[in-house]
């Protein structure tokens, strides 16, 4: 029966964090990477690139064989974990094999959400989460005129995106009445849909599918407002959810993600979650969330990595921060923390000009949230102030003024 | 052993916000400037942004795409044009504010140090931004010996012993090593009752006459053929500048060969704090009380570096803590120089103890003493002369530095203008030996046949010569 | 390493001074490094010293340093990586040189140093005199004291064999009177350089405490203070260094022995004793001044007065019980100094002799005789003054002690 001290499932972000931090504290202790995918780590991220043709399939690897070998970590590729058993702390893959682990990592992040719309399930649709996806998107769109997506979020726009630059007539179909609900707030959104229409992009916003059905090569979507969206090929991107079936019955405390606490330890002895799979602490909130970002699966693959090794001296997290980039048409609209906030307690900045968008959200003077659509800041630092709740004092206005230049100074003067 | 790697320094202090930095940046670059200069929290205070080249870099962990990476042999994070996705994830990655987009093209731009010779460093006229190799030092010292006991008792925060660490790390075992009375041998580098500090042959000699125990030394083994030998002593400035004097200038006179370096920690630290030939004007020691009559010491130190110049001994130089590449350059020189004449190296030793510094401040100590010119850093061989190995141009006050050292803490503005006169006057010695021209020093100004010429020129001509006793 | 060169006299024997006399026994004695500082009455012996070096004679690093502090420091070093060592001094020089000096026997460093001894200034001097050999007595240098210029050449490559002995491992004093040794001449025969090599044999001059990479090592690390092991480490260097003292005097006598053997030339090594056998009274002598003795006491013998003479030649370590037997037999000493006590108004020798006798099983009076200081003459006449008055007080007379022999001279 193969075995490791360290049994890491899934190898994006979380889990190569994760071994680097374990390597970092225990240089030889055995160590495997259990992955479903067959190619070597990369990151879902990275996908509409991929599909766009920007990013050749084999070019976007985080990580070479080189790497494990030198990091003494078997790379198993190809194993989908099937179920766990925490008492006799035993991994199952789909083919059988039974790996046991003293410690183990759920790393095993997120899939497609399916929303239960009629029909949908009876006709041919694309999901954007593997390399094999995207590879199939862009061999699909070369043979289509037209396309569906469902979702505006960051998935449905890459998507929308390239499949009209691709030449294709593409229509968004969103529920919410913005693009990136939940990232971004209305007035970004307005300049994002602007871009978008003026390249000749459909967004439905507010609009829900009712009914999927199978057209001739293709689909018809039906809204909520009676219309038929038909298309050549669909793309369901309403989403995500935290790839947790495999956990049925291990014990392992769920909720819409494994429950992490602030070392990134589950319900179960010796098991802990990183990434999208995790429900971990959200910063501003203090709740658990799956916030479903690279920054927050790297801090939190850090932390279980730490704390498996047996670092003693961590702090405990203080909760993940939203963090988005994004880009348009070449266009780009960043956010960190609550950048669409607003109401009691929150003092809320706008700044509009025709050829730029800033969006300064403070509470108690210090920044909570930052949005801004062309006109990209060092969302690093923006984060930094948030996290370590820099009381802006006198410089408010200054920093309401350039808080590119505030914050760097604020940082150099803190790193010095 | 890891390795480690140069970097870009910044010297708040020293910026102007003159922005040359960032021209030759973009220059070289052909785009907008990888370093970013801001406006600080007061008037001419400025800060700074740039790629740290972190050894745990969170910027490449979070990028999607592969396209940031620790280059393991030049320590640079790399960028790839061609794997970026433009995603500008990466910019949430960096606390220092130093991978960005680009607003011309958009694409992500961060600091690759221009392989080694930045542009920026090449352009800082103010001496603010500095190419520090201490990752090479480390890279070519790391893993050598440490030559002492871990267990020096020396006090909190001790230059003497990091001077003794780094100086017999680079000798190396093929030396003899004296260590006159004094903290040195008094932190155990001698050992107690039979037993060693040192794993180099290391000896008390009196305080009187390392010079001439070294030179003993080196003649038997030169005559012997053993020629190879480091001679050497880590001495203190009491036994150097003082009671030792005729030996150390009848062996530089005689030009034997050995490696003398003289930890110039300004007085007798270890046996109380008195003064020595070489305590500065004004200083409080055990000897120099501050009182309602005396206040602190009435007279100048002895210039011993100088004194060594002016024996034509085969290698000179001054060195600081504070400029550890220079300093381990200078050693290189040094030890070298050893082999064919008198080569005398002068570093200077805050004492934390004695001056009444914080031990944490010692190395700032090392560093202001400089950038105030009150210790200057050059070097002299009578085939090249005398130079600067650091420009002595810009620099800040005196009394900056005087206010950071505790035994100084005393002195009035009388005081300190004798010390801000001093410290240009042997600045402007030293640069018409180096074969500069010379700003007047307030002093020499204020003279009645050096005051401004008619048209206002403030500098009195003085003639380009290097000095060649 | 160089071959040695092969000292080559112009002739074996030779008409030369006592400090020439005493180069040649350096010399002789192959010394790898020689360090020098001029001071009358010793200067001309460093110059012979640098002329040999200067001309091939000698095979040896010359170290013409900044003073005789520097004189004695080089030659620490130079020592404990391994070098045999001399030099020489006298009186202001052997001052300013007391604080190596005072160190070297701590040190173990089996060095040889030729004292031309001198009255020391103050009251300006610099002529012969042992006020300056006798002041640092007490600091644990061998002292040996020549008559002859022979005797000096003969003495140097003695004491390095003394010195290096393992059992002693000390520094010797090779010491002769300045002015009428140090420039008067005498026939000199110089012993072939093969027999003084091959009487001191290989040198090994550090192997108890080196300055070597190969044998790496602290020397003189800190030791003794109020508690632990220092106290008792410093009394163990201590005792040490008091029984290669004491293992000195058997030394000494095995190496004039050898040196005999190997010469034809058998020099007394602690005492001398001159027409002692019937003797009733004696004089103790020391260096030069006893040829001149010995005349008296022939003299005396001539006029029937029973006078004998012990003549000492190594100091120190101080041959007690031989200076008591020796006077075990007569009635009354007389104790010739060429030297101050000032601490108990006598001579120095006159001390040492008056508490070596209190070993002796009967009492007789001692006189103490001061003459010879800054250069004066101690003429045949002014011991035959001594002797009257030594065979005074045997027949009981009083009389007041010291005798200042010079001091009416005009």
């Amino acid at each position: 029966m193969p075995e490791a001290k360290y049994l890491l499932v899934g190898s994006s972000h979380a889990g190569l964090e994760a071994l680097r931090a374990i390597r970092r504290l225990d240089a030889d202790g055995s160590m495997a990477m259990l992955t479903k995918d067959s190619q070597l780590p990369y990151s879902p991220t990275v996908l509409p690139y991929v599909m766009s043709g920007r990013s050749k399939p084999d070019a976007v690897i985080l990580r070479d064989r080189a790497f494990f070998d030198e990091t003494g970590c078997v790379y198993a590729p190809g194993q989908a974990a099937q179920s766990l058993d925490t008492k006799a702390r035993l991994v199952t893959l789909a083919d059988g094999v039974q790996w046991r682990y003293e410690r183990l990592l759920i790393a095993t992040g997120a899939a497609p959400a399916i929303p239960p719309i009629p029909g949908l399930q009876s006709v041919p649709f694309h999901v954007l989460r593997t390399l094999d996806d995207a590879v199939n998107l862009r061999t699909r769109m070369g043979l289509a005129r037209r396309a569906v997506v469902l979702g505006a979020g960051l998935v449905g726009l890459h998507a929308a995106e390239t499949l009209a630059e691709a030449g294709l007539a593409v229509s968004v179909i969103e529920m919410k009445n913005q693009v990136l609900p939940g990232y971004i707030d209305a007035k970004a959104s307005e300049r994002i849909e602007a871009a978008f229409a003026s390249h000749g992009i459909k967004l439905l916003l507010g609009r829900t599918a009712t009914q999927v059905a199978a057209l001739d090569g293709g689909v018809s979507v039906t809204t909520d407002d009676g219309r038929a969206i038909e298309g050549d090929m669909l793309l369901v991107a309403t989403g995500v959810k935290s790839c947790t079936e495999w956990l049925a019955g291990s014990g392992v405390e769920i909720d819409r993600g494994v429950l992490v606490d602030d070392r990134m330890r589950t319900s179960a002895a010796d098991v802990w979650a990183a990434g999208d799979v995790a429900q971990g602490l959200d910063f501003a909130s203090g709740e658990r969330q799956v916030l479903g970002i690279i920054p927050t699966a790297v801090e939190q693959g850090r932390i279980a990595g730490f704390d498996m090794a047996g670092d003693a001296k961590q702090k405990p997290w203080a909760g993940g921060l939203p963090v988005n980039t994004y880009r348009f048409f070449g266009r780009p609209a960043v956010s960190v923390g609550q950048a669409a906030a607003e109401g009691d307690g929150f003092e809320v900045v706008e700044q509009e000009q025709p050829r730029k968008y800033r969006r300064i959200v403070l509470a108690d003077n210090r920044l909570v949230g930052i949005i801004t659509v062309d006109d990209p800041f060092d969302a690093g630092i923006m984060g930094e102030l948030i996290r370590r709740r820099v009381d802006l004092g006198a410089m408010k206005d200054a920093f309401l003024a350039d808080p590119t230049q505030v914050g760097r100074r604020l940082m150099s003067e803190m790193w010095r | 052993m890891s390795i480690a790697f140069d970097t870009i320094a910044f010297r708040a202090p020293k910026c102007d916000g003159c922005g040359e930095c960032m021209k030759a940046c973009s220059a070289v670059k052909q785009g907008a400037s990888r370093i970013s200069i801001v406006p600080g929290a007061s008037a001419g205070a400025f800060e700074m942004a740039l790629c740290r080249q972190c050894g745990d870099p969170k910027c490449v962990m979070v990028c999607p795409a592969g396209a940031l990476t620790k280059n393991g042999a030049s320590g640079v994070i790399d960028w790839s044009a061609d794997k970026c996705v433009d995603c500008l994830l990466c910019t949430s990655g960096c606390a220092y504010g130093a991978i960005s987009a680009d607003p011309v093209g958009g694409r992500v731009i961060k600091c690759d140090q221009c392989g080694g010779d930045p542009a920026c460093v090449s352009a800082c006229p103010s001496g603010a931004l500095e190419w520090g190799g201490a990752g090479s030092i480390y890279n070519r010292f790391g893993e050598m010996e440490d030559m002492f006991v871990p267990g020096l008792a020396g006090c909190q925060g001790c230059n003497s012993e990091l001077i003794m660490r780094h100086v017999m790390r680079r000798v190396g075992r093929n030396s003899v090593l004296a260590t006159p009375p004094g903290c040195i041998p008094g932190m155990g580098s001698v050992g107690y009752n039979g037993k060693t500090g040192t794993k180099v042959p290391v000896f008390h000699p009196l305080l009187t006459n390392t010079a001439s125990m070294l030179a003993g030394i080196r003649r038997y083994y030169d005559k012997v053929g053993r020629k190879d030998i480091v001679v050497m002593a880590l001495a203190g400035d009491g036994g150097t500048v003082d009671c030792g004097f005729h030996a150390v200038s009848g062996a530089a006179e005689r030009g034997e060969k050995i490696l003398y370096v003289c930890v110039d920690n300004e007085g007798y630290m270890n046996t109380g704090m008195q003064r020595s030939g070489a305590t500065p004007y004004g200083s409080w020691t055990s000897t120099t009380p501050v009182g309602d009559k005396l206040k602190g010491k009435t007279q100048d130190a002895k210039n011993m570096p100088m004194i060594m110049v002016a024996h034509r001994a085969a290698y000179v130089a001054t060195a600081s803590t504070a400029y550890m590449e220079e300093l381990y350059d200078k050693l290189d020189r040094a030890i070298e120089a050893s082999f064919k004449g008198f080569s005398y190296l002068h570093i200077y030793s805050p004492c934390p103890t004695g001056w009444r510094v914080a031990s944490n401040k010692v190395i700032e100590a090392c560093r202001m003493s400089v950038e105030s010119n009150f210790v200057t850093l050059w070097e002299y061989t009578p085939e090249a002369g005398l130079r600067f190995t650091r420009s002595p141009d810009r620099p800040i006050p005196v009394v900056d530095y005087a206010r950071t050292i505790g035994k100084y803490r005393h002195l009035d503005a009388d005081q300190l203008a004798h010390i801000q006169a001093k410290v240009d006057e042997q600045v402007a010695l030293l640069k018409r030996l180096a074969g500069e021209v010379a700003t007047a020093p307030a002093a020499l100004a204020a003279a009645p046949a050096r005051t401004s010429t008619p048209d206002g020129a403030a500098t009195p001509p003085l003639r380009h010569e290097t000095f060649r006793p | 390493m160089s071959a040695p060169a092969t000292l080559k006299a112009t002739s074996r024997t030779m008409v030369i001074d006592g400090n020439e006399a005493a180069a040649w026994g350096a010399a002789l004695s192959r010394p790898d490094v020689v360090a020098v500082y001029p001071i009358t009455p010793q200067s001309s012996l460093v110059e012979y010293l640098a002329k040999f070096i200067a001309e091939g004679k000698m095979d040896a690093e010359l170290m013409d340093v900044e003073g005789e502090h520097s004189v004695l420091s080089v030659l620490h070093g130079a020592c404990l990586a391994g070098g045999r060592t001399y030099s020489a001094t006298s009186a202001q020089g052997l001052a300013y040189m007391f604080e190596p000096y005072f160190r070297t026997p701590g040190l173990r460093l089996p060095m040889v140093v030729s004292l031309v001894t001198r009255d020391s200034v103050t009251p300006c001097c610099v002529w012969g005199g042992q006020q300056d050999a006798m002041t640092v007595k007490e600091v644990g240098w061998i002292q040996m004291y020549c008559e002859t210029q022979q005797e000096i050449c003969d003495s140097i490559p003695i004491a390095y064999k003394v010195a290096e002995h393992a059992d002693v491992m000390l520094p010797v004093n090779v010491c002769h009177d300045g002015n009428y040794l140090s420039y008067g001449v005498a026939r000199v025969d110089l012993p072939e350089q093969e027999v003084v090599d091959a009487f001191l044999g290989e040198k090994n001059v550090n192997w108890h405490a080196c300055l070597d990479p190969e044998r790496p090592m602290a020397v003189d690390p800190l030791t003794g203070g109020a508690g632990g092991i220092g106290p008792s480490t410093f009394v163990r260097y201590r005792k040490g260094q008091c029984a290669g003292m004491a293992a000195a005097l058997d030394v000494i006598v095995a190496a004039h022995e050898d040196w005999g053997r190997r010469t034809g030339r058998y020099w007394s090594p602690l005492i001398e004793d001159y027409r002692m056998e019937d003797a009733e009274v004696a004089l103790v002598t020391i260096g030069s001044m006893t040829g001149a003795a010995k005349d008296a006491v022939d003299d005396a013998r001539l006029d029937g007065r029973k006078v004998g003479l012990v003549k000492i030649k190594t100091f120190r370590p101080f041959p007690a019980k031989v200076i008591a037997k020796a006077l075990s037999k007569v009635k009354a000493v007389g104790v010739v100094d060429r030297a101050v006590n000032f601490g108990w108004n006598c001579g120095p020798v006159f001390q040492e002799v008056l508490a070596a006798l209190y070993a002796n099983p009967t009492r007789v009076p001692l006189i103490s005789f001061i003459g010879g200081l800054a250069g004066a003459d101690i003429t045949p006449e002014h011991f035959g003054r001594a002797i009257a008055d030594t065979v005074r007080v045997a027949a009981g007379e009083t009389m007041s002690s010291p005798i200042w022999l010079n001091e009416f001279d005009q």
